[in-house]
This record gives C-alpha cells, structure tokens and sequence, in this order.
C-alpha cells in the first residue's frame, strides 16, 4: 500500500468498512510510515471532533413564533395541484403513449400476406410459373408472317 | 436515526418512532395543530442544529427552523409517506439552506477552501497512538480543536457541508442522506471524503502548530 491508497481508506478503516485483508494492509502501512501516523491522528482527531461537537437547542420561542405565522391566512396548508394533476395525468398520458407506440409498430409492419409468401420458396416459385404462363406473349415472327406482310430486307 | 429509546419502568424498551411519526402526520393533516406541535418538538432540536451549522448564524437559523416548519405544515396534504417524516423535513431544510447560501453568496463572495491544498511540509514528529493507552488527542478535544473543526465546516461548500453535517452530526445512514438530498449514495460518500480530508487538514495544521504531548495525560 503507497501513502496515497492509505488517505483514500482512511474513512473506511476509522468507520470499520475495510474488508480485513486491506484492514490489514492499511495497519502494516500505519506502522511504517510517520507521514501517515501523522495523518491518521488528524483524521482521528477530525472524526472525534466532529461527532462531540455540542449540539444546538432551538429557541425556546419556536413554536409560539410558528404558530403565529401558521394563523396567517396565508400559511394554511394546501393542496399542490400542479403535483396532483402531474400524478393523475400520468396514468393516461402513458397509456396514450402504449397505444401511439404500438400504433407505429404496426404501421412500419410489410402485409401480411405478402409477408407470407415471401416466406414460402415454393409458393412463390408457384406463383412465379402461373405468371409466365398467362403472361401475354407476342407470337413470334414466323414465314408466313413475313410473306403475309410483305416483309422483305 | 429515527428509533428511539425510551426509559419505561427503568428498563429501556426499543420503541419504533416511524409508526408514532406516522399517527401525528395522519392527524396534523387532517388540522390537528396539537399533532404538528408534537411533531415540532420532535424536530426542532435536530433541524436547529443542522441548519445553525449550515447557515452560520442564530438569527438566520432560528429563521430558517420556522420556515422550515411553516413550509411542512403547508405542504402536509402532499406528504404523502414515500419517506420517513425526518427524511422530509430534512429535505425541506437542506432546500432552504441552499437557497439561502446562494442568496447570500449574490451578496457577499466567499472565500472557498480548495479540496487540493498543499499539503503541510513541516515535518512534526507525532507518536503513533497505542491502542491500548488512551489516545493524547483524546485531550486536545477541547474548546480550541472544537473551534478549529467549527470553522473548517464554516468553509466547506454547500454541498459537502449538508452531507458532513447530516451524517457526522445527525447521524442519518448514507441511504437516507440520499434521500433527503436526492443525490446516488456513491455521490454522499464521496462527498463525505471529501468534506472530511479537508476538516482534517485544518486539525492537522492545528495539531501541527500546537505543543506535542510528551506523554499521554490521563483520562478523565
């Protein structure tokens, strides 16, 4: 353990939250280095200091002084409204959201059935075949087609 | 934090003060002022303390404890139980005080007390304490440390003065910390260390300036 490393656990090892394997670490640390007893008094020090510091007693007057100003009208409780309409709003706000969410999954979707038959390679090598034959094929030119129009090059 | 003990027939029974705070906050809110009285001096005590501490002076704080308590009594109808009734005044309070600390600090700038200062260069022998003799240090904890400790938290910011001060003073968990100034946990630790290392380094130059004990004097 470097000096550095020992001032990051110092806290820890004072509050007991050091696993005992870095407890031990960080107490072969605090034997050998006079920097960091130095160190570990001041924290000591800090950590009693702060924990015995006296404790405040409010004004004896306090609670004639707040129940003055509670008798003001204006200080008598109120219902936050804006907060109550934020919580009632939420429930259909959110449910409106589920709905515009699922809404624009499914308009992105490709139809079904076309879907379906994109998905079958046989029905469409089916539908590919009936195609062609109905398909409207021009005759091709034959002799007599040329003698009947009088083709010549 | 909010269990407390009380003496009953001279043995010290545990009493779970969560299920009491929670009958008086049911009958504060429906306008029993009896109740909020009761809840008042619960409280006041502990909010006086902290926020003396974070604002700095009896006028502003004695202030603040009111507003703080004029606040919860107008906000009653919306507490509505999530947190414990301490973990909400707390916050209520921690919001004041900050507000109040910018106000001020638009007044009046303040000097900051840098989380990197130099580290002290004199080298002052300190004995390491022996565990099993009472710690020397255990007599500097007088009136002149006290203040020394009192004025670094007068420095920290804002921020890392509401996280020492809740949970080295007011003893609050790291959780309800979290809660009360709704910040991660990892945040209030860290902002624990880091208010602490710079208390400390006010009680080490202190330590360091001051006569070193040759012996361990007796405990008192």
């Amino acid at each position: 353990m470097n000096c550095k490393r020992f001032e990051q656990q110092i806290w820890a090892y004072l509050e007991g939250q050091l696993p005992s394997a870095q407890a031990q670490a960080f107490e072969a640390h605090l034997q050998a280095c006079p920097r960091c007893q130095r160190q570990w008094a001041a924290a000591q020090a800090t950590y009693r200091a702060l924990r015995a510091l006296p404790r405040h007693r409010a004004p004896e007057n306090l609670a004639v002084q707040v129940r003055h100003r509670m008798a003001q009208p204006s200080a008598r409780p109120r219902v936050d409204w804006a907060r109550v309409w934020r919580r009632v709003a939420l429930a259909p706000a959110l449910g409106l959201l589920t709905v515009a969410v699922w809404w624009g999954w499914q308009a992105q979707q490709p139809n079904a059935p076309i879907n379906t038959a994109a998905e079958d390679p046989t029905e469409s090598l089916v539908e590919l075949h009936e195609q062609l034959e109905v398909a409207d094929w021009s005759p091709s030119p034959t002799p007599s087609y040329f003698i009947s129009t009088g083709y010549t090059r | 934090m909010f269990r407390e003990t009380v003496s009953l027939s001279g043995s010290f029974v545990a009493v779970d003060t969560l299920s009491v705070e929670a009958q008086l906050v049911e009958r504060a809110k429906a306008q029993d002022e009896a109740a909020f009285e009761q809840i008042m001096s619960l409280y006041a005590d502990r909010l006086y303390n902290y926020i003396l501490r974070m604002v700095g002076n009896a006028t502003d704080a004695e202030d603040l404890v009111q507003e703080t308590f004029l606040r919860a009594y107008q906000g009653l109808p919306n507490f509505d139980g999530r947190a414990s009734l301490g973990t909400w005044l707390y916050r209520i309070a921690a919001n004041l005080c900050i507000d109040h600390q910018r106000r001020r600090a638009r007044r009046v700038p303040t000097v900051s007390y840098s989380a990197h200062d130099d580290e002290d260069g004199e080298a002052t022998e300190w004995d390491f304490p022996d565990q099993q003799t009472p710690n020397p240090l255990d007599a500097a904890l007088n009136r002149e440390l006290e203040a020394v400790v009192e004025e670094a938290i007068g420095k920290l910011s804002p921020k890392l003065k509401t996280v020492l001060l809740l949970y080295d003073v007011e003893e609050l968990s790291y959780e309800e910390i979290a809660r009360v100034l709704g910040i991660p946990i990892g945040t209030v630790k860290s902002r624990l260390n880091h208010a602490r290392t710079q208390i400390q380094k006010a009680v080490a130059a202190y330590l360091s300036d001051a006569p070193v004990p040759t012996r361990a004097p007796s405990a008192k």
